[in-house]
């Protein structure tokens, strides 16, 4: 088990990192070329009004002193208003990271759980026709290009059987007849599955090669050897002893997985109309949308500092042998 | 190893296989109970009352000082009305929530407006107090693009409920096209939020963060309901001043009670949901790509129309080699228009020959000095040369032999016999606009066979603005404006004299007094013929001295399912407007 002292040092380690990250995403910012209205090409907007909008934007004033509004908005907990939707950062946030968390966290578990499920089949059953064929769906699943994957289910699901929506979260035309809850919520999982369906079909070629792998290796432990010379039942052998720790890379994998999956992923996003917080921090960045990108990209930092965090105490936890 | 392989045969491996087949068999029933429940409520979602548009992106706001993206217009423009607007056909000024032509005192130099007796969305009316606080708004928070214009009213009076009197500062050719044009808000609505906001450190910041949940307005359409993310759904405006009326020889509508606005993320999916009617319409241009396949679907028509656009060679005036106008005038030369519009455009556009579109008929001159028209590749280049040569322009080996026939050429030299520098054509990258791209390089090879160094760099969009507009720090560039207005002013605007500033339109540093005269007499022009000739003075001028080398106009190509909905109005720009939504109907 860790000690408080060592999960104190690693709290000061964390805040210490989280404080370079919001420094540099400032400057980086501010560095880029251009400005939120550089990329406004319209003729009818004058000089004049340009350097008004820069000026209500408070883009006029110094470096030095954008950058302490900046640090005191984010202690004081506000992420500023976004430059292009006029909303309070923190709501659109929230908005979009409802989708986000729904489509990537439910994927990458389901993912995760289907693949150290399968994986640890396939490693047990090493070299019948069964570990073939399930490593190698796998290394295709992997090695999928997700806009071609996901347009060609969309194609065939969507469009040739019509079994589900072109994309989008929701029917408007049943929302807007006052639907039940049910039949909302129904609608919504509805949207969800080609979306899901992708990524829970390319996130299960990773798990199920990387638990397989990990699996073996286990297997040829001595411990292994010990288990069954006590007469320890295979199912007891498999489960207990190989998996549990066979499932140990798995395990950080899936950690980081879900602290990345609040980045969404802007391609399956874009493709499939999911409002999700990927799209927006692609578009935030490209207009040069400050206020917003910085805090996607702040709550990134923190969710995966955490579950590095998280994931170290819980190593020492699975394996008892490692103490801090 | 043999170990494990042996335990396949043991039975907890068959109750693993169980445990796999369990949890496939599940799953797949999960996928299948939800395929089943979508497509009972899609049999559902298919309402024939609404006309369903599907927009690429979601709009940036409905607050109409923020929402200046093509896709919040495309929302707004439903709501909020001009004064006046252009007609779908003559593309002329026809009063609108006026009810007649302005009358023009010369002596007094003002515009008396009559208004017509129209309602917002509330049931309220609309009045003169609404014009004159709209009016008010823009100078008390210099609204960008709007009170530019608005600066040249002295002062705005209301002589009753209906009548409003402008009273202008100068003549203005640009009253009508640029200050009528201007969307008028309710004073009701605006009031509160604009005293709050004039109490604030940024008023003009605050008044565009201010989320508007019901957006008042007098147009054909109110906003009933906008889920961000998934749709916006708008409904018929009972308060419609034109509905039924005959306004531009069009009996207005609207026909269809419903509008509803999904979003697509990619063209691909836009399409799909086109041909299987999930909509009637696309709101946004139609790659060349897709034509083949729509066209050969039955329910779908396709909209082919002019752009008010520009897409344009441009040059650094500032500098060498480009100051020099014999040198642009013959880079003007070898560039094979035809070629651009057939690879790279595919022929769905033409070639531009002036800076005012040709689909700005009025406007448009037709008669200015064009480059290479007619020619092969071959006289081109030696015509190019002959200019060069007759320059002072040399080469050790020049692109054309004594006996006419082409060579590849060693490196041009200067008329002062220092050699031409490298210099770069700067174009956005391919994924940004693939045709802008590709016409850089072709542009960059037909240069090369007149011994020029020409190296055509694609730059992202936004350093290529930076570079280009602020910096001036460049030597060419292909750039364009997708939605030119369709008043020509903007030509003051890219080539007078005092805008060649950092950050202002005149990006290629063009100087001509002459042209910058008659820039300045057009603007105070009421004349119309008058001007006219005075703009088209200025195009000859532009195609003489090459500032801007335009290069291709594309065609708007747009899709809509005929099944449900008929009665398109087709305009430059194509049919995503205002007309056809006051216009469409249901098919019988």
């Amino acid at each position: 088990m860790a000690k408080p002292g060592y999960i104190l040092l690693k709290l000061v380690e964390v805040g210490i990192i989280f404080f370079v990250i919001l420094t540099a995403l400032f400057f980086l910012f501010r560095l880029s070329p251009g400005d939120p209205i550089s990329k406004m090409v319209d003729p009818m907007l004058t000089p004049e009004d340009m350097a008004h909008l820069i000026q209500q934007m408070g883009l006029d004033r110094p470096m030095w002193e954008q950058y302490l509004i900046y640090v005191k908005n984010f202690f004081t907990g506000s992420f500023g208003v976004s430059f292009h939707y006029g909303e309070p950062v923190a709501t659109i946030i929230a908005d979009k990271l409802k989708w986000t968390l729904l489509l990537f966290t439910t994927s990458t578990l389901l993912a995760a759980f289907a693949g150290v499920f399968l994986g640890k089949i396939a490693a047990w059953h090493k070299g019948s026709r069964l570990d073939n064929v399930m490593s190698i769906s796998a290394l295709v699943c992997y090695t999928l290009f997700i806009p071609w994957f996901a347009l060609l289910l969309l194609w065939i699901l969507g469009f040739k059987w019509g079994l589900f929506p072109l994309g989008g979260v929701l029917t408007p035309a049943l929302w807007i007849s006052n639907a039940s809850v049910v039949a909302r919520i129904l609608d919504v999982l509805h949207h969800l599955m080609l979306p899901l369906l992708t990524l829970f079909i390319i996130n299960l070629g990773s798990y199920l090669l990387l638990m397989r792998s990990s699996m073996l290796s286990v297997l040829r432990e001595d411990y292994i050897l010990t288990a069954r010379a006590k007469g320890l039942s295979e199912k007891k052998i498999r489960n207990k002893h190989a998996a549990r720790n066979a499932a140990l890379p798995v395990i950080t994998s899936v950690g980081l997985s879900l602290a990345f999956s609040i980045n969404g992923g802007a391609l399956t996003e874009q493709i499939f109309t999911w409002p999700g917080i990927g799209r927006e921090l692609i578009f935030a960045v490209s207009n040069n949308d400050y206020p917003l990108a910085q805090a996607c990209f702040l709550l990134i930092a923190l969710v995966v500092l955490c579950a590095n965090l998280i994931v170290d105490l819980l190593y020492a936890w699975l394996d008892p042998r490692i103490t801090y | 190893m043999g170990q494990i392989r042996k335990s396949t045969n043991n039975p907890y491996t068959k109750v693993c296989d169980h445990q796999s087949t369990i949890f496939l068999i599940l799953m797949t029933l999960a996928v299948l109970g939800l395929a089943v429940v979508g497509l009972f409520s899609c049999s559902q979602s298919k309402e024939p009352s609404f006309l369903k548009i599907g927009l690429p992106e979601e709009p940036r706001s409905l607050n109409l000082w923020l929402g200046t993206d093509a896709n919040s217009r495309n929302i707004l423009s439903q709501i909020y009305q001009p004064l006046f607007r252009r007609h779908p056909e003559t593309l002329e000024m026809i009063p609108w929530l006026a009810k007649e032509d302005p009358v023009f005192n010369e002596k007094e130099m003002s515009y008396t407006v009559t208004l017509r007796e129209a309602k917002w969305s509330d049931g309220s009316d609309f009045t003169s107090e609404d014009v004159l606080f709209t009016r008010q708004l823009f100078s008390d928070f210099k609204i960008p693009r709007y009170y530019s214009h608005w600066r040249i009213i002295e002062k705005v009076e209301a002589v009753d409920v209906h009548t409003v009197v402008f009273y202008l500062k100068e003549p203005s050719a640009v009253f009508l096209p640029r200050v009528m044009t201007a969307p008028m808000v309710s004073k009701k609505e605006w009031e509160p939020v604009c005293k709050q906001a004039l109490a604030t450190e940024k008023p003009l910041r605050f008044l565009q963060d201010y989320q508007v949940e019901n957006p008042l307005g007098t147009g054909p359409f109110m906003l009933h309901e906008y889920q961000k993310g998934a749709y916006i759904h708008m409904i018929k405006n009972p308060y419609f001043f034109g509905q039924g009326q005959a306004i531009g020889n069009l009996t207005l509508g609207p026909f269809v009670d419903h509008v509803l606005f999904n979003i697509y993320g990619t063209s691909d999916v836009a399409i799909l949901a086109l041909k299987k009617k999930d909509i009637d319409y696309y709101w946004w241009d139609i790659q060349p790509g897709y034509i083949k396949d729509l066209e050969k679907n039955s329910d779908i028509d396709l909209h082919y129309n002019k752009k008010s656009a520009l897409y344009y060679l441009g040059f650094n005036l500032r500098k060498p080699p480009f100051n020099d106008k014999v040198l642009r005038q013959a880079v003007a030369t070898v560039v094979d228009k035809a070629f651009i519009l057939d690879r790279i455009l595919q022929n769905h556009g033409n070639p531009m020959h002036s800076i005012v579109p040709a689909g700005n008929h009025f406007w448009h001159n037709p008669d200015v000095r064009k480059y290479g028209e007619g020619m092969d590749q071959k006289t081109r280049i030696t015509t190019a040369w002959k200019m060069l040569a007759d320059a002072g322009y040399s080469w050790e080996t020049p692109p054309v032999a004594s006996d006419g026939s082409l060579t590849k050429p060693s490196d041009i030299q200067m008329p002062s016999g220092e050699k031409m520098e490298k210099f770069v054509i700067l174009t956005p990258p391919a994924d940004y606009d693939p045709k802008r791209a590709f016409a850089g390089t072709m542009i960059q090879e037909w240069l090369r066979q007149l011994g020029m160094p020409a190296f055509a760099r694609p730059m992202a969009f936004n350093s290529l603005l930076e570079t280009v507009k602020a910096k001036h720090d460049f030597d060419a560039f292909v750039l364009g404006y997708g939605k030119l207005d369709l008043d020509p002013d903007y030509l003051s605007s890219f080539f007078s004299t005092k805008n060649d500033k950092p950050r202002d339109w005149n990006m290629s540093g063009y100087r001509n007094p002459e042209f910058d005269k008659l820039a300045a007499t057009q603007k105070l022009t009421v004349d119309v013929e008058a001007r006219r000739q005075m703009i088209f003075d200025m195009q000859a001028m532009l195609l003489e001295d090459v500032p801007y080398y335009p290069l291709y106009n594309p065609h708007i190509i747009e899709a809509t399912v005929n099944k449900r909905f008929e009665g398109w109005v087709e305009r430059v720009d194509g049919i995503g407007n205002i007309w056809s939504l006051c216009m469409v109907k249901p098919v019988d």
